[in-house]
C-alpha cells in the first residue's frame, strides 16, 4: 500500500514536471489499461508500463501516449507489462483492442486464460478433430472447424 | 386459482346455517393459504441465492460493455440520417412471470418507442416468453423475431452469440438499432433502458473517426459492429437477469408476508368459529337437558 502510495506521487511529480516542459501535450503519461470479458474483470483502468497485443495485421507494442487505434485481435497473447515490472501473460482467443486518446487502453475479448492453465494433450486431440471437420462438405461445419484450428494453433505454439 | 376460491365462497354462502362446513372451509382455506407461503417462500429463497451470481455477472458485464462503448463515445459515433429510415427493437426479458411488473414495463416502454417512431419501418425481436406474448398483442404485424429459454440460468456470451447470429441472418439492414432491457438500479427498483448499437455504416462516417487508425480494408467497422451487437446484447441480457431476480425475490418476498397475515387472521377466525360451535353445542344440550327437568 505504501509503495503504491509513493509510486503514485512519484508518477504525479513526473506528470506535472512533464506538463511544464511540454505544455501542449495535455494527456497523461501513463497507460491506462482495461482488459475485459464478458464475465470476468481482469484489469479495470490499471496503470501500466507496455502492452503487446496480437493484433491481426501483426503483434504490436502499445506504450503511453500511443496514437489511437482500434485492432481486431487474433488468436495470441496479450502479454502486460506492470508498473512495478512484473511481466503478466494471459492468451485470448479474439477480440478487440482500441487506445483512446489520452493513453486508455480497452481490450475486450470473450475468454483468456494464463498460458499456464492449457493441458498440452487436449489441445492435441481437439486439434486432431478440428483439422478433420476442415475439409467438410457442409460450409457452416467447415467455417467453425477453421476458426477451432486456428485458436488451437495459437494455442499449441505457447503451450508449455 | 379464482374460480377455486368463488366456488368456495359460494358454498359457505349457502352453507351459512351450518357452522360445522364453514368450519371446515376455513380449515382447508388456511391449509392452502400455508401451501402457497411455502412456495412462495421456497421461490424467494431459490432468488435470494441467485441473485449474488447475477449481481457479479451484471458487475462484470458492465465493465465489460463501458470498455465496449468508450471507442463510440471518443468517436462520437450516431445512428446515419437516411431517407427511408428502418429500426429494430431488440427487447429483452424472459420467460418466467411472478416477478413484478418486469415484463410489463419493458414492454411498455418499447410500445412508447414504437409510437415514437410511427411513419418509419420499427421491427422487433423479442426475447423471452412474456414480454413476446405481450409485444404480440398490440404489435403482431412489427414482430420479426423471437426467442425463448433465456433467464433460467446466468446468461452467457455464448447466448448473446447465438441471438445476435440469427439477427444478423435476418439479412436486413437497419439504420438505428436499439436494445431494450431492465437496468438494475437498486435491489428494490430497475428501470427500464435502451441503448443504441451502431452498424458498420455509422461507424465508418463517425464526426471523430479520423483520430483513430483503423483498417478499413480488413472490414474492422463491419466486424467491431457485429462484435458490438453481441456484446450490447449480453450487457442487457446480464443487467435483466439480475434485475429479474431482484424484483422476483422482492415479489416473493411480499408474496410470503401477505400469506402470513392471512395465516394469523384466518387462524383467529377458525378459532373463534370453533368456539362458538362448541358453545352453540353446549346451549343445544343444556337446553334439552333442562327442559327434560
Amino acid at each position: 500500500m505504501f509503495r503504491l502510495n509513493t509510486l503514485r506521487t512519484a508518477s504525479r511529480q513526473v506528470q506535472t514536471v512533464a506538463r511544464r516542459g511540454y505544455a501542449d501535450v495535455a494527456a497523461s503519461d501513463v497507460l491506462k489499461l482495461s482488459l475485459a470479458l464478458p464475465h470476468q474483470t481482469l484489469f479495470e483502468s490499471s496503470i501500466v508500463t507496455q502492452v503487446n497485443v496480437p493484433g491481426a495485421n501483426g503483434e504490436f507494442g502499445i506504450l503511453a501516449n500511443h496514437v489511437p487505434i482500434v485492432e481486431q485481435l487474433k488468436p495470441g497473447v496479450v502479454q502486460i507489462t506492470e508498473s512495478n515490472g512484473n511481466v503478466k501473460e494471459f492468451f485470448v482467443s479474439g477480440g478487440f483492442a482500441t487506445v483512446q486518446p489520452g493513453s486508455t487502453l480497452s481490450i475486450t475479448a470473450i475468454e483468456a486464460f494464463e498460458p499456464t492453465s492449457f493441458s498440452v494433450e487436449s489441445i492435441k486431440t481437439q486439434l486432431a478433430e478440428a483439422q478433420k471437420n476442415v475439409n467438410s462438405s457442409d460450409e457452416a461445419v467447415a467455417a467453425e472447424a477453421a476458426i477451432q484450428v486456428e485458436v488451437l494453433e495459437a494455442l499449441q505454439a505457447i503451450a508449455k | 386459482m379464482f374460480s377455486r376460491l368463488s366456488n368456495s365462497a359460494a358454498r359457505s354462502a349457502t352453507l351459512q346455517s351450518r357452522n360445522y362446513a364453514t368450519l371446515r372451509d376455513i380449515e382447508t382455506r388456511l391449509k392452502s393459504i400455508k401451501n402457497i407461503e411455502k412456495i412462495t417462500n421456497t421461490m424467494k429463497i431459490v432468488a435470494s441465492t441467485r441473485l449474488g451470481k447475477a449481481d457479479r455477472a451484471k458487475t462484470t458485464a458492465r465493465v465489460y460493455i463501458a470498455n465496449d462503448r468508450e471507442v463510440y463515445s471518443h468517436a462520437e459515433t450516431a445512428p446515419v440520417e437516411a431517407e427511408q429510415k428502418s429500426n429494430l427493437l431488440i427487447v429483452m426479458s424472459s420467460d418466467k412471470g411472478l416477478c413484478g411488473s418486469i415484463h410489463s414495463q419493458i414492454a411498455k416502454a418499447a410500445r412508447l418507442r414504437t409510437a415514437e417512431l410511427q411513419g418509419q419501418t420499427v421491427d422487433i425481436v423479442a426475447i423471452g416468453d412474456k414480454v413476446k406474448a405481450q409485444l404480440n398483442r398490440t404489435h403482431s404485424s412489427n414482430l420479426v423475431l423471437a426467442f425463448n429459454g433465456i433467464g433460467k440460468e446466468t446468461p452467457t456470451f455464448s447466448d448473446a452469440a447465438l441471438i445476435s447470429d440469427e439477427i444478423l441472418k435476418l439479412g436486413k439492414e437497419y439504420t438505428n438499432v436499439e436494445v431494450f432491457y431492465n437496468k438494475f438500479a437498486t435491489s428494490v427498483s430497475f428501470e427500464p433502458t435502451k441503448a443504441s448499437v451502431y452498424d458498420a455504416k455509422s461507424i465508418e462516417e463517425s464526426p471523430a473517426l479520423s483520430q483513430y487508425e483503423l483498417d478499413q480494408d480488413a472490414k474492422v467497422p463491419e466486424t467491431l459492429a457485429e462484435y458490438s451487437l453481441a456484446n450490447a446484447i449480453y450487457a442487457g441480457l446480464a443487467d435483466g437477469y439480475a434485475a429479474e431476480i431482484s424484483a422476483r425475490r422482492n415479489a416473493m418476498d411480499n408474496a410470503s408476508k401477505n400469506a402470513g397475515d392471512m395465516i394469523s387472521k384466518y387462524s383467529i377466525l377458525y378459532n373463534r368459529t370453533r368456539q362458538a360451535v362448541i358453545t352453540n353445542e353446549l346451549v343445544d344440550i343444556i337446553t334439552g337437558a333442562s327442559s327434560l327437568d
